[in-house]
């Protein structure tokens, strides 16, 4: 019993659980033009990150591509590093 | 921070947003905004607001420019018409890119020297908040030591104070022992 115990103890959190930062803030928009707000979601290579990692829900997941892309047709944000 | 809102059900606001290269002689950098406004004007546009982010390196060499400058521009048109503007855009000599956006409802319009200072403040409380958490970590740190020195204090005083008896008991033994000692040699 206290084996299984500490292996609980020992998992990680089930990525599952994590709740979208946009939804908790309301967002109904992802601007393009606001970098700060898209900067967490792209990795060092300019990729947009998964939605596995980030726990970002799927509609805001999509606003976030579009506006990426957007972003990176203006030159704002590059599109490979 | 205005909100934008169609005066009539005919027109819509939309949001363009102009890239030119920034190194640019200035009667040619003032010709093309002319140009742009007489080519609103032309599709009876009015204009809302205009934003103008200044100087600004780009994330890759667009036509060999590696600094351009940005101007957001919301205007108020007749929705047919903007294709013409678009293709018009396109053409534009000097022009890197532009797009043209419809932004949704109760869209809250920022300037970006405004979210720009916003964003600075965010960041110094983000900052502080760092700050904070690491002394807090320390403080916390500080207090386990003096906790677990005090502990350990404290066990050496319980110990020492065991063994002070037991040594009152032997000095008092050896007191008597050498009494007796005495006494018998008396």
């Amino acid at each position: 019993m206290a084996f299984q115990k500490q292996k609980q103890q020992q998992r990680r959190t089930d990525p599952r659980l994590k709740q979208c930062p946009f939804c908790e803030h309301g967002a109904k928009y992802i601007d393009y033009k606001d970098y700060p707000a898209m900067k967490p979601y792209i990795d060092y290579f300019g990729n947009i990150r998964k939605r596995y990692y980030t726990g970002v829900c799927l509609k805001h997941q999509k606003m976030l591509k579009t506006a990426i892309e957007r972003a990176r047709f203006m030159a704002m944000i590059a599109y490979r590093k | 921070m205005p909100e934008l809102v169609a005066s009539s059900e005919d027109t819509r606001i939309y949001e363009i947003c102009v890239l030119y290269p920034y190194p640019m002689n200035q009667k040619e950098e003032q010709t093309l905004l002319k140009e742009i406004d007489e080519l609103f004007a032309e599709a009876g546009a009015t204009l809302v607001l205009k934003d103008a982010w200044g100087r600004r390196g780009l994330a890759y060499p667009v036509n060999g420019a590696t600094e351009g400058t940005f101007v957001v521009y919301y205007y108020e048109m007749d929705p047919s018409k903007l294709k013409e503007v678009d293709l018009a855009l396109r053409i534009m000599k000097g022009v890197l890119r532009h797009m043209v956006v419809k932004p949704p409802k109760h869209y809250q319009v920022v300037k970006f020297s405004e979210a720009y200072e916003l964003w600075l403040k965010e960041r110094e409380t983000m900052e502080e908040q760092k700050v904070r958490q690491k002394e807090e970590k320390v403080q916390e740190q500080v207090a386990r030591k003096a906790k677990r020195q005090a502990k350990a204090a404290a066990e050496r005083k319980k110990s020492t104070p065991a063994e002070q008896p037991g040594g009152v008991d032997l000095t008092q033994k050896i007191d008597e022992l050498i009494s007796d000692d005495s006494l018998t040699n008396l």
